[in-house]
């Protein structure tokens, strides 16, 4: 459970970090949000600069692989099978991807960043395959 | 004793989850070299789906797919978690879960290879009406 709490407390501080570069450099574009119709965050892609984005490329990205993550390291606590290996893969997995924030909010090198994702799919995998065999094989 | 057998299909569709990503590589990445992309090079920030109008449409397939499986089956896990927790492990809830997850195979072989748009809208139809009868469950379940 302190991984999951630790990796959904991380996507809200890259939430934070999202608004906190988006919203002045909208305001420097003098995008005016208040005239904006069905426009999405996504829109803002042709118009913020590029590291601006890339906090909310990393924000979108948290809600996809990890949401895996957080059903897997859930089923595997309440299973009984939460300890000593399972409890490591998910605190690598919660490391790397703090890690491949970092990475894709500033510099974001595509090959370094990639990198640090197949890692974190890896311990991904691994936990996947520990609780395929506890409730699955059984 | 919680009854933990409702976990199992969650299982293994995380676990497919991670396949389809492999398939996504092993398609990706040949791909790319044959476009004559160099990852190296390339200006940063780039993202999966820079890709969608330089590769071949058959080749995004599978990325589209690894995608979708990280967009409704997130109500699943969520859904087969609180069952659990709530003792609403029955004949009936493991049926639909194990049919959601059968279903959501097929989908994904489905959308990786052939994907015409009909028979892959049928299959979601009938995966998306099985979570809607787990779901029903859970909220009774869970109001017990």
């Amino acid at each position: 459970m302190g991984p999951v709490a630790a990796l959904a407390a991380w996507s809200m501080v890259m939430w934070v970090w999202m608004y906190a570069t988006r919203i002045p450099a909208m305001q420097k574009q003098k995008i005016d949000a208040k005239g904006l119709v069905g426009t999405t965050g996504r829109t803002l892609d042709d118009a913020l600069p590029a590291e601006v984005q890339w906090k909310a490329h990393n924000y979108n990205h948290l809600m996809e692989q990890p949401t895996v993550f957080y059903a897997v390291a859930l089923a595997l606590a309440i299973g009984g099978q939460g300890d000593g290996l399972n409890t490591q893969l998910a605190w690598a997995y919660v490391a790397l991807r703090v890690v491949h924030s970092l990475v894709q909010a500033t510099i974001n090198r595509v090959m370094l960043r990639f990198a640090i994702f197949a890692v974190a799919s890896l311990a991904l995998v691994a936990l996947c395959i520990n609780a395929f065999m506890a409730f699955v094989i059984v | 004793m919680i009854d933990y057998s409702l976990l199992a299909p969650g299982a293994v569709l995380a676990l497919w989850t991670l396949v389809m990503l492999l398939w996504l590589a092993g398609t990706r990445f040949p791909a790319m070299a044959k476009s004559g992309m160099d990852v190296k090079t390339a200006q940063p920030g780039g993202r999966g789906q820079d890709l969608e109008q330089v590769l071949p449409a058959s080749v995004n397939w599978k990325s589209h797919n690894y995608t979708h499986l990280l967009e409704q089956p997130t109500l699943f896990y969520a859904v087969i978690i609180f069952l659990t927790l709530a003792g609403g492990v029955t004949q009936t809830t493991l049926g639909l879960a194990w049919a959601y997850t059968g279903l959501r195979v097929v989908h994904s072989v489905y959308q990786a290879t052939i994907n015409q748009v009909m028979v892959r809208f049928s299959i979601f139809v009938l995966s998306t009406i099985c979570l809607l009868a787990l779901n029903v469950m859970a909220v009774i379940a869970t109001l017990g």
